[in-house]
């Protein structure tokens, strides 16, 4: 602080502060105080008329004054692995991976630059079949499905323009270990089953979260005291049979919900799983929010935000399977995922597109730039809750861990070492 | 002899083991104790001659046993016989074993190895139970880990800045045309200043991308049907836009004449950069680019749009500032 370093060169200052009389001692600190603050003020204020003149040094000073977060402070495992638990950005390793490929194809050529412009005729031709295919017939769905490619293709910035996950850059090793979640298979609407643990309490918190979901029932678990209890790998069953694709298990501490395990049961005659299992926390029911909304029978959009490596992949692809792919836009509902430092925070809101009140900014990108073209459009945000944060502990193969077997049935766990590095994050 | 000295001691003055009720029956907490009471008979330690019945860590059964040619060694006082898993041949085993040892003695070791086997039994029974429900998948954290958890997710949500995310994905997404082209999520005016505005922004990036460009071309058609449509329906655009080029006007006015007004300005602002301080540098960023002056044109074109006669009064103070 420049406030800081002028206090001490003031040295008459600080040693008239050693005055033994309380109340001249405390004027002396006001009138320090002010001091320092004074200066303060006049070099912004220089500072200011300054910058007005040349925006550049502006510029300059912004860029280089960047606070250093976790998040810029984050590290990657330096390995060219894409398997569940490695830290790696799967996005950043594709395009290494590719760029390794090219030079290798390079070298290969013996340095021939014709194969490269070759490359580049064929992405022309690429181009140009697409555009007789706009001119065809441009139908909203097939203008989604090239806006998605053409994401998939893009070359991501260190420091992506969208917090928004790509779940085009799921690696191979991933579509080989859950083959029935990474499949090429259009995907069908899901019907989701919602229970809780043995003799659970927390009915009115579970009805909740099934409300979630489209599509959901929940089924309280209860039973008589010497009746038979059913497993979750029989509630498995009987819910495949009856076509549900997905079972959550509400786990409840302290009459709260503690823990959320979601078991994919897959279509007929495929084996189900895998299941993943969340930690709940600082579970906040809709009620509780200030100025909350209701929600209403829409089909959500889904966020999922800041799913990087292939493990987060895995669990934005899980998420990703539990709302139906085409969400009813009347509703304007959006369920927004987003991990943050392998927290993921769970919303509900309501929102709408507004102009922008005059006393309101613009919004701005990741990069702090104004978003382009969006001058003066604002989205308002009704929150509907629930609202809870969720975290990975364990991704089994089959339902759970009774239901997995093999040598790989445990893929991937949470362990209490994997945060000694503050830096390092798993999702 | 000297069991009798023991339990002398123990019994009136003290023992480490002893645990003293109010009812008068005393417990004894040593291990080795084949009913668990303080007294003459089953006491481990007052007794050269003594046996009992205790489980391993791991679940086997052991007869323990304690004869009067060992007395002098403690470290070996106590033989360790491995009782079968048959219930039956276990209890042939210690009846064998204390054939000649008190009848007390031999019963209780029954009885112990009875309550152990039934323990065991039942502990496999709940452990497979559990096994079959699959309900315990992940165990009971520590405290400390648990605290650690709350500060640093308390932390996450700050760095998360969720609602501005979630506005800014959300708008990203209106802006890529994933609602496609007449969102249902998205009120009529609201749409055609997004289509104006990427039309404005489509220009200034036509050339640099060849691949964007190709979109762009497409996009700006369409946006320009629907101009041309708008145009023959009823003209409001044009004129907003032109209030618009008179605000801007308006603007550069400022900016000419302002200087001192500037400062004025700056004084007021400066409080606001206090405050704003920690807020992050995308603020301060869009601060400059958008400007002091920039705020007050729009309240000027929001005022023009509501009461003329305002505006004019404005406008007119703001004249008067200008003046100083």
């Amino acid at each position: 602080m420049p406030a800081g370093n002028k206090g001490k060169h003031r040295s008459g200052g600080s040693l008239s502060l050693k005055t033994s009389n309380k109340i001249v001692r405390k004027q002396l600190y006001v009138k320090q105080k002010k001091e320092q603050g004074k200066e303060r003020h006049e070099e912004r204020h220089r500072r200011r008329k300054e910058e007005a003149k040349d925006p550049k040094l502006r510029e300059e000073r912004l860029a280089t004054n960047q606070p250093l977060t976790i998040e810029r402070k984050r590290v990657w495992d330096d390995v060219d692995d894409d398997s569940l638990g490695v830290a790696v950005d799967v996005a950043e390793l594709k395009r290494r991976r590719l760029e390794k490929e090219e030079a290798e194809a390079a070298r290969v050529a013996d340095g021939l630059p014709a194969e490269e412009e070759e490359k580049d005729d064929d992405a022309d031709s690429m181009l140009d079949s697409d555009e007789e295919l706009e001119d065809d017939d441009e139908d909203a769905e097939e203008r989604m499905e090239r806006l998605r490619q053409e994401r998939a293709q893009r070359k991501p910035s260190i420091a992506p323009s969208t917090t928004s996950t790509n779940l085009d850059m799921t690696p191979d090793s991933l579509t080989r270990q859950f083959p029935n979640l990474f499949n090429e298979e259009p995907p069908v609407d899901p019907k989701v089953l919602v229970t809780t643990h043995l003799n659970g309490t927390i009915h009115k918190e579970a009805e909740d979260i099934a409300a979630i979901f489209p599509n959901s029932t929940y089924i309280r678990r209860s039973a008589h005291a010497y009746g038979h209890k059913y497993s979750v790998r029989e509630i498995a069953k009987f819910a495949k049979n009856r076509g549900y694709t997905i079972l959550m298990i509400v786990g409840e501490d302290l009459k709260k919900p503690s823990s959320l395990t979601i078991i994919h049961l897959n279509g007929e005659d495929v084996a189900p799983g895998p299941s993943l299992t969340y930690t709940i926390r600082n579970y906040l029911p809709g009620k509780a929010l200030l100025g909350h909304g209701n929600p209403t029978n829409h089909y959500p959009e889904l966020l999922l935000n800041g799913f990087k490596t292939p493990l987060g992949i895995l669990a934005a692809k899980s998420m990703h399977t539990m709302f139906p792919p085409k969400p009813e836009l009347q509703g304007r509902q959006v369920v927004t995922l987003h991990n943050q430092r392998d927290y993921i925070f769970f919303r509900r809101h309501r929102y709408v597109f507004r102009e922008a009140r005059a006393t309101e900014k613009n919004v701005v990108t990741a990069e702090g730039k104004e978003m382009e073209g969006m001058q003066g459009i604002r989205a308002g945000l009704q929150e509907i809750g629930p609202r809870f944060t969720l975290k990975l502990r364990r991704v089994d193969k089959g339902i759970g861990r009774a239901g997995s077997e093999g040598e790989d049935a445990l893929k991937w766990e949470w362990k209490a070492k994997m945060e000694k590095v503050r830096t390092r994050f798993n999702l | 002899m000297s069991d009798e000295i023991v339990w002398q001691i123990i019994n009136q003055q003290f023992c480490a083991f002893k645990l003293k009720t109010t009812k008068g029956n005393n417990f004894c907490r040593n291990e080795y104790n084949v009913s668990g009471f303080c007294n003459r008979q089953s006491c481990p330690l007052a007794n050269s001659r003594y046996a009992t019945v205790r489980t391993s860590p791991k679940g086997t059964i052991y007869l323990y046993i304690k004869t009067i040619e060992r007395a002098h060694m403690p470290s070996k006082w106590w033989e360790k016989i491995k009782l079968s898993q048959n219930y039956a041949e276990a209890l042939q085993q210690i009846e064998d074993r204390l054939q000649y040892f008190p009848k007390f003695l031999l019963h209780k070791c029954k009885q112990r190895l009875t309550r152990l086997v039934q323990v065991a039994t039942r502990m496999r029974k709940l452990a497979a139970e559990e096994d079959r429900l699959g309900e315990k998948l992940v165990p009971k954290m520590a405290p400390k880990v648990k605290h650690r958890e709350e500060a640093r997710e308390r932390k996450a949500l700050i760095a998360a800045k969720l609602e501005r995310t979630i506005e800014r994905e959300l708008l990203e997404r209106l802006r890529q045309g994933m609602y496609g082209d007449q969102p249902l999520n998205c009120s009529e005016s609201v749409w055609k200043k997004v289509l104006h505005g990427l039309e404005k922004e489509g220009e200034g990036t036509r050339d640099k991308d060849m691949d964007e460009g190709v979109e762009d071309e497409d996009e700006e058609e369409e946006e320009e049907e629907e101009l041309e449509e708008e145009i023959e329906d009823g003209n409001v655009e044009y004129v907003s836009d032109f209030e618009e080029t008179d605000d801007e006007l308006n603007d550069i006015e400022d900016w000419l004449g302002s200087d001192d007004e500037d400062d004025a300005e700056d004084d007021d602002d400066e409080d606001d950069d206090d405050d704003d301080e920690g807020d992050s540098e995308e603020d301060t960023k869009k601060k400059t680019k958008a400007g002091d002056k920039r705020k007050r044109g729009k309240v000027t074109k929001m005022k023009a749009r509501k009461k003329k006669e305002i505006e004019v009064e404005h406008e007119t103070d703001r004249e008067k500032l200008l003046a100083f």
